[in-house]
């Protein structure tokens, strides 16, 4: 059995081992990447720099969220607004997995950027099984490619450092427990953020529809756990389709975008069902998206997909 | 300590038959299906997983080494979809794609009492991903279980302890898939 106690010493013992000198983690906030600071914090202290990204794919205030975060846990850290480099190397790619590997390479140059001014050797990065296991490679299929594993640029030479990798979200969440890190039920979030939840192009002008329609969605749906009026699903958000219908706006034609409601149950990601949210709630959800976003988004569906065969994320 | 290795045929679920198993305290690890038999020999192992892998991969006229343990085995050997396939195909039996893939939640129905299904009920809900199926049994094997779109879901050996399951035990979402596995860890203790 998986014991978080035991992990915790036999990890931190192996890292004051594994790294000599400075390390710099990729933050980003989430449990994962959270839990895997507490670690190499308590292994080498000040030696690590954490770097939190904001690639302008984060949900709405999340980046200075992170910051404030990082503030409480006392990590030396740094803050690097890159948006609009990630914009501008985004600019024309509709494809998913184009998007995934350059979002990759994307965060690996500015780290090589941090890691060269300050003389680090050591990328710690808070992968776990899901990631390698989708992200495929000789025998295995390539389900997605994930930004920390499949998307990494082939001529990076930060040594990387990954004390996760063989833990699923629900062993990292009992660490977080054990660890007492305020993240511990944190909903997971994709690395490369928002563009993956933008079919298409991810455009500013797309992110912004989204992320609103992410922020309703977790507000409705946190409100409604607090009030008892359902459980707190696994994962929930919102997907910007690439598809626009008709819709009718105070006897006028309306022609929009559709955002697919996506919320599901699991315990490690591997495998999912979609959650059955009560109606009441799904019909806040709807009209409040369509009030708010009425210039651009006319219609809400509900995705009913397990997974497999979806994923949980739609690119 | 029960000793028992999971055999890498690519599977996306490979790493949680591994954790399956470690969560049961048993001792194990993840094996290319490259390692030579006498390996495994050494290793004093009580028992092997054959994972699953891309369509296709159960079908192929040979699958790493695995032929040799099929052969020599006198220990458990637990077959998962395209493990199941390849072990249908080797012992003489017809494994193809699937005239209906079934990918998620599927109704098991299991038609014969056996070890393995100690304390599961007859009905009950399992996850599925697979894109072959084995369609025609080896004369050496009993079919034990079997869903709507596929008929043979579960199969034994008749003289040897070989299990094949096309469903996955090892993901959460199949209700009973950890006991499956205790059953099967309790059949390599013998």
């Amino acid at each position: 059995m998986f014991k978080a106690d035991k992990f915790i010493e036999v990890t931190i013992s192996n890292l004051k081992k594994e790294i000599s000198g400075k390390a710099l983690i990729a933050f980003s906030g989430g449990v994962d990447s959270t839990v895997c600071a507490a670690l190499v914090n308590k292994a080498i202290g000040k030696n690590l720099v954490a770097v939190h990204v904001d690639t302008g794919y984060m949900r709405k205030n999340e980046s200075n969220d992170v910051k404030k975060l990082m503030g409480r846990m006392g990590l030396n850290f740094r803050f690097v607004d890159a948006s609009k480099e990630f914009y501008s190397a985004l600019k024309g790619v509709d494809d998913s997995e184009k998007k995934r590997k350059i979002i990759g390479e994307k965060f690996i140059r500015v780290f090589e950027k941090v890691a060269k001014k300050e003389k680090i050797e050591y990328l710690v990065q808070g992968t776990i099984a899901p990631d390698w296991i989708e992200s495929g490679g000789e025998l295995r299929d390539t389900i997605k490619s994930h930004h920390n594993v499949g998307g990494l640029p082939k001529d990076m030479k930060l040594k990387l450092v990954e004390p996760l990798r063989d833990l699923y979200k629900d062993e990292v969440r009992n660490i977080a427990r054990e660890l007492k890190l305020e993240v511990s039920e944190r909903q997971p979030f994709p690395g490369p953020g928002l563009a993956v939840r933008i079919l298409g192009e991810a455009s500013p002008e797309r992110v912004e529809v989204v992320r609103e329609a992410c922020f309703i969605i977790e507000d409705e749906i946190d409100t409604a756990v607090k009030k008892g009026n359902m459980e707190q699903p696994w994962q929930y958000f919102a997907v910007l389709l690439p598809v626009k219908s008709v819709g009718v706006h105070g006897d006028r034609r309306a022609y929009g975008d559709v955002i697919a409601l996506r919320s599901v149950e699991s315990i490690d990601a591997m495998t999912c069902n979609y959650s059955g949210i009560p109606h009441d709630i799904l019909d806040r959800i709807s009209t409040r998206i369509t009030n708010t976003l009425k210039e651009k988004v006319n219609r809400v569906v509900y995705d009913i997909t397990n997974k497999p065969p979806g994923t949980v994320e739609w690119e | 300590m029960v000793k028992i290795f999971v055999v890498d045929n690519g599977g996306q679920w490979t790493h949680r038959e591994w954790r399956t198993l470690r969560d049961l305290n048993v001792e194990t690890k993840i094996v290319t299906n490259n390692i030579f038999f006498d390996e495994l020999v050494k290793e004093d192992i009580n028992g092997l997983v054959l994972s699953g892998g891309a369509p296709r991969i159960g079908l192929q006229e040979t699958l790493g080494n695995i032929d040799e343990y099929l052969e020599k085995a006198n220990f458990p050997i637990l077959g998962i979809c395209a493990g199941h396939q390849y072990m249908a195909h080797f012992f003489g039996g017809v494994a193809k794609p699937a005239k209906k893939p079934e990918y998620g939640k599927i109704e098991l129905n299991i038609l014969k009492e056996d070890a393995i299904f100690k304390g599961v009920p007859k009905k009950s809900i399992v996850w599925e991903s697979h894109n072959d199926e084995v369609t025609k049994l080896p004369i050496s094997f009993i079919c034990l279980a079997e869903s709507e779109s596929c008929k043979i879901q579960a199969m034994k050996h008749k003289n040897k302890p070989f299990y094949g399951l096309q469903f996955h035990p090892e993901v959460e979402h199949t209700e009973y898939g950890e006991l499956i596995f205790k059953n099967f860890v309790k059949l390599c203790k013998i």
